[in-house]
């Protein structure tokens, strides 16, 4: 086994330079890919159909092209995605898998098919009511839909055995990331903010059966050390994600530490377990569905997100939460009055971050970071 | 001696503070970041505290240009600064209020005068001491002569841009079509104030609601703010003084606690 250190510098490698890591992946396992939009796309059924499923989150880039289709009002990770789609960026895809969860999302569905017609697009679409009978059946319904879409693509049929196998294989990592993530609380030093984060998100570039080993050696590896004594501020995100990866550097020179997160990107993708039944693995998939709690771009009349941070900080010693607040979501947007009510009542403070990903100064961010940690 | 530097963007102001806590000097240059006006602002506060370099025991940096002046001991923000400052002028302040000439912050404190809260606006010109620059250039008056104007107003000229840029044109369409300057002065002022109140509104206003930043200077602003808060605001004395004060304060409390250590 390698060393736990080592591990740690290859992903955060890794992470850094996505493209390079995409095509060793699948110069490595010999696969095609299939891009994955953000939130929830049942990747276990791409990597069933022998396809290397790999993470879209946007990036840095000049928007210029997707701004015959998209607003300035849009946010920036689907303006960016387009904006690769247009340049040609993403031709190694063999598809993209995107689902339908916010208007944007919606909107770029369609706007796909126009302006990047050399990389076919499959929707999946969630049961707004995805806790009803009626809900998980259709849920069942749309991943068999998927299949088959993959199926068309890929030209040969896959077994239910085929996706059961995945379904166990991506249940394996889920249990590994919560492991890690939970252990990750003893270890702000090693784990700051900024490896952390790019340690989570190499997991978008890799075959995650690859990847899972990874992070459990790196897991294994934190374990066997001492909890690091830290006198910094530990605080739980919250948001889409926790980019420009200069933000994190910030809360590194001020010596404030990511103890756990309810980011899109990382723990709402692998916080939920699959249910321990013996039904099919479509139910398995669509239970998974109706199970995950606190996220915003699922429906949930009783909004639990606010009760799940407050707990959070409890268990992991947190003394704050930092909102990640993506410019222009409007489901984060519309969520933030909810459980900022519930943070003030808990006496838990919060620090606002307004962010998208083409920021290119970063002095007004450092103030607010730097002002939060002094309240402290 | 404790001194206090805060380098905003567009002046820069010194306070010096004795080993009493008392303040015996401040002095308010307005060049800002990236000038010679820090050293003109502690010339002239040295001046006329009757001191020299050397007779400063610790000295804290704040503002927009804190992170490259090195000749201090301790760089902080302006955002604790402000509340240092606040708290030591008008103790019993609960929210502040800060327009400087680049951007807007409201700080939120608690019964002790420590910041609980703070909001800041975001990378835009609108609710800050800028926009009331580019009014008064449109108006022809100068930024002083505001209020005075604003004051000889009959109603609110009503500016719906919130982008500068927009503003500057509807205000010169408004002109155009016989608004008074006083009317649209109002108008101005009203329009900073609205934005500026969502901010306090996010942050929760409680009295006593105190205004710091060269912007407190307006007395026809101030009462527009107090207006759209329904709550009474003052005005901070030495009111674009305050963050340097509330460095001095920092200073002197930094090298205390050290000197307990």
């Amino acid at each position: 086994m390698s060393d736990y250190k080592e591990l740690i510098a290859e992903l955060v490698a890794a992470a850094e330079t996505p493209a390079k890591t995409i095509k060793k992946s699948m110069e490595d396992t010999g696969k095609k890919a299939i891009g994955c939009f953000p939130l929830h796309i049942p990747e276990e059924i791409i990597y069933a159909c022998n396809y290397l499923p790999v993470g879209m989150w946007g990036g840095k880039t000049d928007l210029k092209l997707c701004d015959t289709y998209m607003q300035s009002f849009c946010c920036t990770i689907m303006r960016a995605n387009l904006e690769y789609g247009m340049k040609g960026t993403y031709n190694f895809l063999s598809g993209i898998v995107m689902n339908a969860m916010c208007d944007t999302l919606k909107c770029v569905c369609e706007d796909w098919k126009i302006a990047v017609p050399q990389v076919p697009i499959i929707p999946v679409v969630y049961a707004q009511q995805r806790k009803s009978e009626e809900g998980i059946e259709y849920m069942k319904a749309e991943f068999k839909r998927v299949r088959h879409a993959l199926e068309k693509l890929e030209g040969r049929m896959v077994m239910d055995r085929d996706v059961e196998n995945a379904y166990e294989m991506y249940e394996d990592y889920r249990a590994a990331m919560r492991d890690f993530d939970a252990t990750c609380v003893n270890y702000p030093i090693t784990m700051d903010a900024y490896t952390r984060h790019l340690v989570i998100k190499a997991g978008f570039f890799m075959d995650k059966a690859v990847y899972k080993e990874k992070i459990k050696a790196i897991t294994a590896g934190l374990k066997a050390q001492a909890p690091e004594k830290f006198d910094g501020i530990r605080v739980i995100a919250t948001g889409l994600l926790s980019e420009p990866n200069e933000v994190l550097n910030i809360f590194k020179e001020n010596n404030i530490a990511i103890v756990g997160d309810d980011l899109a990107q990382e723990s709402r993708l692998w916080r939920t377990p699959g249910r321990d039944i013996k039904g099919s693995v479509w139910e398995k998939m669509a239970l998974r569905m109706a199970d995950q709690r606190g996220d915003c771009f699922l429906y949930e009349p009783d909004k639990q997100r606010g009760e799940m941070m407050i707990e959070m900080c409890k268990a992991r010693s947190a003394k704050a939460v930092v909102v990640f607040m993506m410019k222009f979501c409007d489901p984060e947007e519309f969520d933030y009055p909810i459980y900022k009510k519930e943070l003030d009542d808990a006496g838990v403070p919060h620090l606002y971050l307004e962010v998208d990903q083409m920021i290119d100064s970063f002095e007004q961010i450092r103030t607010r970071i730097q002002a939060f940690a002094e309240q402290f | 001696m404790f001194l206090g530097i805060d380098i905003g963007s567009s002046s820069s102001k010194v306070a010096l503070m004795n080993d009493k806590k008392e303040l015996v000097a401040t002095a308010v240059v307005n060049k800002g970041t990236g000038t010679d006006g820090v050293h003109s602002a502690l010339e002239q506060a040295f001046l006329k505290a009757g001191i020299t370099k050397e007779d400063v025991q610790f000295s804290v940096v704040t503002g927009y240009g804190r992170v490259t002046y090195k000749d201090a001991d301790k760089q902080i923000t302006e955002l604790t600064c402000h509340a240092k400052g606040v708290a030591y002028l008008i103790p019993g302040a609960r929210t502040i209020v800060d327009i400087g000439g680049q951007d807007a912050k409201v700080i939120k404190l608690n019964e002790k005068g420590e910041m609980i809260n703070f909001g800041m606006n975001e990378k835009c010109a609108a609710g800050t001491g800028r926009f009331l620059e580019v009014m008064a250039r449109v108006l022809g008056c100068g930024l002083g002569d505001l209020s005075d104007l604003a004051q000889k107003s009959d109603k609110t000229v009503s500016i719906s841009s919130v982008c500068t840029v927009f503003a500057e044109s509807e205000v010169i369409s408004q002109l155009a079509t016989g608004e008074t300057p006083a009317n649209v002065a109002r108008g101005a002022h009203v329009s900073v104030s609205k934005r500026v109140a969502g901010m306090c509104n996010r942050v929760g206003v409680e009295p006593t609601v105190v205004m710091t930043g060269g912007v407190a200077l307006n007395a026809d602003m101030v009462r527009c703010l107090s207006n759209e808060l329904s709550s009474p605001v003052t005005a901070a004395p030495n009111c674009q003084a305050v963050g340097a004060i509330g460095a001095s304060v920092a200073a002197y409390e930094t090298f205390m606690a050290r000197r307990e250590q």
